[in-house]
């Protein structure tokens, strides 16, 4: 009988209760008959509970859950310690950090723009920064959605926390003379928040976002621009002739190009060289 | 700090009121206290850094303890490793300065410290010792904490087979164990073990085995 063949496998999962109900029945109507299989499952319910009352373990002790307790104190005090670090400095943090460092092969050029680079383009984006069109898309796939439309690209991913996507618009007039996305952003850092402004402009020449001072990312280049006092950074992807603007009051040159070097634009543009 | 504040709630919620169970699995799979301790207090601190990693809906137990025995298995069997290398070393160093003294005086830990261990190397304790870590883990996993084949599984990386194979060679291993200890402590009067099961080879025990071949058998007799 091929029940007395398997008895061990049987008798193990029957005693840990891992049986479908229809080979429990089986086994049990089996057991009615085998005296030999009774007993191995005897014999299997008597190791097993010698083993689990063996094995019980006392609990942990107050002086080790105070231990934890103060270890995650440390840790929260640490996180304190970042977020007001990252707010005060811009310090990117251990996973932006890698993922910039990937991207970032060659990094030269910090310092302040050069006041009154840019050109037409960019003080036409500063302009429309500021302007409060109502947003015709919210939420990351509405908003994906209109900017496919416009262009074969992605929304910019950012890897900083805190920086979320609220939604976008396609401008009536352009930018000039470019079609163009509007992409807001609301970035948290700590109890402040504030507003990020990004341009996807379609047809990009090259030199349409020139001038300003540029930063070497691997092979590809951002440019920082003073827009009356507004930091901008510009990049454009090569492969689709697509503009990117960033513009935000609340934030200076250094931590703007920052934040853009931590998207995946860069990264993008490089992996499928 | 808000997000910190819900985080830590959150864990505490959640992950923590499991700590004793963390416990006793630790100090089942590194058999003394000590280590236990420190084992339950890194993987803890790890699943807190990892806690955004942590989805919500799944069994957070099972989470908890994938990290301890990953934790266990990573960490401590090397550090363990290494301070076997150093304790024998400095036990040679003695012997060779000519100050070979009784085991106790040469402890350097601290007096709490030896007293936890020296309380916990009881019977059961040196019956783990005797299991290999793999049947360890399984027996420790399923009959302490009480996970399913599956769970175990999942956490041990490999078949639901494996995992009873070993489920059931630990368990025997470890029940001729204690039955050993018993007698020879004089517990018990003879070893009355029962019938230790006939399967001596990994591919006997396999729920998976055996439910193919009873499907078989009912497809030729239909």
């Amino acid at each position: 009988m091929s029940l007395c063949n398997s008895i061990d496998t049987l008798a193990m999962a029957f005693l840990d209760d891992e049986l479908a109900a229809e080979e429990r029945r089986e086994l049990e109507l089996h057991l009615l008959d085998c005296a030999s299989c009774r007993q191995h499952v005897d014999g299997e319910r008597a190791d097993i509970s010698l083993v689990r009352k063996a094995l019980v373990a006392p609990p942990a002790s107050a002086l080790l859950k105070a231990r934890i307790a103060r270890a995650l104190d440390g840790e929260d005090a640490e996180a304190a310690r970042r977020e007001r670090r990252r707010w005060s400095q811009w310090l990117l943090p251990g996973t932006a950090i890698a993922a910039a460092a990937a991207a970032i092969l060659l990094f030269v050029g910090v310092g302040a723009p050069r006041p009154g680079s840019g050109s037409a383009v960019i003080g036409d984006a500063a302009r429309q920064q500021t302007s409060s069109f109502p947003l015709e898309a919210r939420g990351v796939s509405t908003t994906g959605q209109l900017l496919r439309n416009l262009a074969p690209v992605e929304l910019p991913q950012f890897t900083e926390p805190g920086i979320e996507l609220i939604g976008g618009r396609l401008l009536p007039n352009g930018i000039g003379n470019h079609d163009a996305v509007l992409l807001q952003y609301l970035v948290t850092l700590g109890s402040e928040q504030f507003q990020l402004t990004g341009f996807v402009l379609k047809d990009v020449r090259g030199d349409e976002l020139g001038g300003g001072q540029g930063y070497q990312v691997g092979d590809q280049v951002l440019r920082i621009h003073d827009a009356n006092g507004l930091p901008v950074v510009t990049y454009v992807d090569p492969r689709f002739r697509v503009g990117y603007v960033f513009a935000s009051e609340h934030l200076t040159a250094a931590e703007l190009v920052r934040l853009v070097v931590s998207t995946d634009l860069i990264g993008r543009a490089q992996r499928t060289r | 700090m808000a997000a910190v504040r819900e985080k830590r709630a959150e864990f505490e919620r959640q992950a923590l009121v499991h700590t004793d169970a963390l416990f006793g699995a630790a100090y089942r799979l590194t058999r003394n206290a000590r280590d236990a301790e420190d084992l339950v207090q890194d993987s803890l601190l790890r699943a807190y850094r990892f806690w955004d990693s942590f989805e919500q809906d799944s069994n957070c137990k099972a989470w908890l303890l994938r990290i301890v025995t990953n934790t266990f298995i990573n960490e401590y069997q090397r550090k363990k490793r290494s301070r076997e290398v150093l304790d024998a070393a400095s036990a040679e160093q003695d012997a060779t300065d000519g100050v070979l003294m009784h085991a106790e005086a040469t402890d350097r830990r601290s007096p709490e410290r030896a007293l936890l261990e020296r309380s916990v190397s009881d019977d059961v304790q040196r019956a783990l010792e005797s299991l290999p870590e793999d049947f360890r883990t399984a027996v420790v996993l399923c009959d302490v904490q009480g996970l399913s084949y599956k769970e175990i599984a999942d956490i041990m990386g490999t078949p639901v087979g494996t995992v009873m194979s070993r489920l059931f060679r630990g368990r025997k291993l470890l029940a001729a164990a204690l039955r050993e200890f018993a007698v020879a402590e004089g517990y018990v009067k003879t070893d009355s073990k029962p019938d230790a099961g006939s399967a001596d080879n990994d591919e006997a025990i396999d729920l998976g085995k055996y439910r193919a071949a009873r499907a078989a058998r009912g497809d030729s007799q239909s």
